[in-house]
């Protein structure tokens, strides 16, 4: 039985909103307990890591409380980077199925992240592709996976997984 | 036009006078960064990258001197060889590849291409160019650059010939290049691929200082600290501890041509380290160096290397570099150095703690960049020089411990202090260098 794309294009948009409107207890409930969340450096201009066992990802947890440092971070107000938050709006589009046979589904989509900071006035955006596995046992979906591949790699200061 | 006297007064140097000081100008004067870049960054030795990058002939990376295009390659007879990235012929980028392996490298334009050696190998229908006679005896090949050479597997080249030998040029700082390539059981360093490429917009001499600096650690990176502090409740790693009769604190060393290295003793490594993993390695290592030099590369160092490179090994290991791009903009790339055969697990352990700590994506160097941008912002205030350059300077200074006889050198500068010192002092030596060149410089315009 082929899944249903438009539950997981909700919750793709819903994890987005979530990172948007801060809320991150409800963002962080959306990952599964063991989750993987990753985003793989670039090897050259046109492979990326793909052993994060023997390679350097920007980003590379595999459970849900390394997602949880991360929040604490931020909100403990005492990270630099944090003070104050940039304002965020994700753009996903081009949600689509990679394989919709298997078991969690296999999702893709597109993102732009649109960063203004108001610490320096200054706005910029973050581009890619998202690829998701998707848990569909429950109620709602959930993410065992996300794997952010992010397009244009010269950060500017600072990327974290609320600009991602 | 900058004038001497105001290049001169771009630094007061009177420690005796418990005085040391940099104008805010250093860190906003497009003129200031328009002579940094011609006098000290095209100028001294610059770290290109390391031989384990290019192992085999044919194989090339591309990189930037200053903010000069170069080539470096692995020539036909196996040495190599450094490049200005330009065609002989109008000028356009020969090799627009960040690195990877080719025989020729073809310019795009209109065909000339050259080999590994930088030989012009072709110029395109050459004998339908009616070309002047002169032509047939003219150099046409790449331009090499001035000056190259290697250390330990560390490639450095420089574009001024009046460069002195690089062995020379690091001097004793070389000692703690020796303590991350000695880790290797085969005594090489390599790059773990994935290396990260960021910027900040604010001036590069706050990324040197970053380096050099202890000071900043518990506030800049008190999140993090906090975060480490928590996981340190759930881990019951047995981990390698100093010597309890050692001092614990903080301290550093400098040299002659702005070097500078700054470490700290603590009871317990804050954390694992991958060499603390691997005890198959570190019985071989204290068999071959010693107690003292494997007590050394058990702790945190942080090496700069002026103007441009910094080593740095403590939880992981990070090389990073980085490239002015105006006043207020600067370019680092980023790459996690790994001794060569160390065991999987210490190479996952160490690539964890670099992504933790040293990526623009990570828990510590984020805080550092959006700091530097502070910095930048507030120094356009006209507020007078900074008191930023003076701890260590006091009438009392601890440098007397044993731990330059234990690294086996004579350095210029050494401070010892409390964990909680973050001595000031390491800064110096580097300012002096930067100094120093620019006053030539001002000679010179």
């Amino acid at each position: 039985m082929s899944h249903d794309l438009s539950s997981i294009s909700a919750a793709i948009y819903r994890e987005a909103r979530l990172l948007d409107q801060k809320s991150w207890k409800e963002w962080l409930l959306m990952y599964e307990e063991d989750a993987v969340y990753w985003a793989p450096g670039w090897l050259n201009e046109y492979d990326l890591v793909d052993d994060p066992d023997r390679q350097v990802s920007l980003i590379y947890h595999t459970n849900r409380g390394q997602l949880a440092e991360r929040i604490s971070r931020i909100q403990s107000r005492k990270s630099i980077t944090a003070l104050p938050l940039p304002r965020t709006v994700h753009v996903i589009s081009n949600v689509h199925f990679l394989d919709e046979k298997q078991s969690p589904a296999l999702v893709s989509a597109s993102f732009v992240v649109h960063v203004f900071d108001p610490r320096t006035a200054r706005e910029h955006c973050h581009f890619g592709h998202y690829e998701f596995l998707f848990s569909l046992s429950g109620e709602s979906p959930t993410i065992a996976s996300k794997k952010i591949i992010l397009a244009n790699d010269r950060i500017p200061t600072v990327v974290d997984f609320y600009s991602l | 036009m900058t004038s001497e006297s105001a290049i001169g007064s771009l630094l007061i140097d009177r420690p005796q006078d418990g005085i040391f000081e940099v104008a805010r100008r250093a860190f906003t004067d497009p003129e200031i960064f328009a002579l940094e870049q011609k006098y000290i960054f095209e100028a001294l030795w610059t770290f290109v990258g390391l031989e384990t990058q290019i192992p085999r002939a044919n194989d090339f990376l591309t990189t930037h001197i200053g903010s000069q295009p170069v080539l470096l390659t692995r020539k036909s007879d196996g040495s190599v060889g450094c490049f200005l990235n330009t065609c002989r012929h109008r000028g356009t980028i020969v090799c627009p590849f960040k690195h990877g392996r080719q025989k020729f490298h073809v310019c795009r334009y209109h065909g000339w291409a050259y080999d590994s050696d930088g030989r012009n190998t072709a110029v395109t229908e050459e004998a339908d160019g009616q070309y002047p006679e002169s032509f047939r005896d003219k150099n046409r090949d790449l331009i090499p650059v001035a000056r190259l050479e290697s250390y330990r597997g560390l490639i450095f080249a420089s574009l001024s010939p009046s460069v002195p030998p690089l062995e020379e040029y690091l001097g004793q700082a070389a000692h703690f290049i020796d303590l991350i390539v000695d880790q290797s059981p085969v005594g090489q360093v390599e790059f773990v691929p994935g290396a990260s490429s960021y910027t900040f917009d604010a001036n590069w001499k706050l990324q040197f200082e970053n380096g050099l600096d202890y000071y900043h650690f518990n506030s800049t990176h008190s999140s993090y600290v906090d975060i480490l502090k928590n996981r340190a409740v759930s881990s019951n790693a047995d981990l390698p501890r100093e010597d309890s009769a050692e001092r614990v604190g903080q301290g550093s060393f400098s040299f002659p041509h702005g070097h500078a290295v700054n470490w700290s003793i603590k009871q317990v490594s804050a954390y694992g380290r991958p060499l603390s993993n691997d005890q198959e390695n570190l019985n071989r290592l204290t068999e071959q160096f010693g107690r003292d030099r494997v007590k050394w590369m058990l702790r945190q160092r942080n090496l700069t290397i002026f103007p441009s490179l910094q080593l740095i090994d403590i939880s992981s290991s990070q090389l990073r570099t980085w490239r002015p791009l105006a006043p207020d903009k600067t370019e680092m790339t980023s790459h996690c150095i790994a001794p060569v055969g160390e065991s999987a697990e210490s190479r996952r352990m160490r690539i964890r703690g670099y992504e933790d700590f040293f990526n623009p994506s990570g828990l510590a160097t984020s805080d550092d960049n959006v700091m530097y941008e502070y910095c930048q912002t507030g120094y356009v205030a006209e507020a007078g020089n900074t008191l930023g350059y003076l701890r260590g300077l006091g009438s009392d200074p601890v440098h007397d411990g044993p731990h330059a006889n234990e690294v086996g050198i004579t350095p210029d500068e050494y401070a010892f202090g409390a964990p909680t010192f973050g001595g000031e002092t390491n800064f110096h030596a580097g300012y002096r260098e930067w100094h120093r060149l620019l006053l030539n410089a001002g000679q010179k315009i």
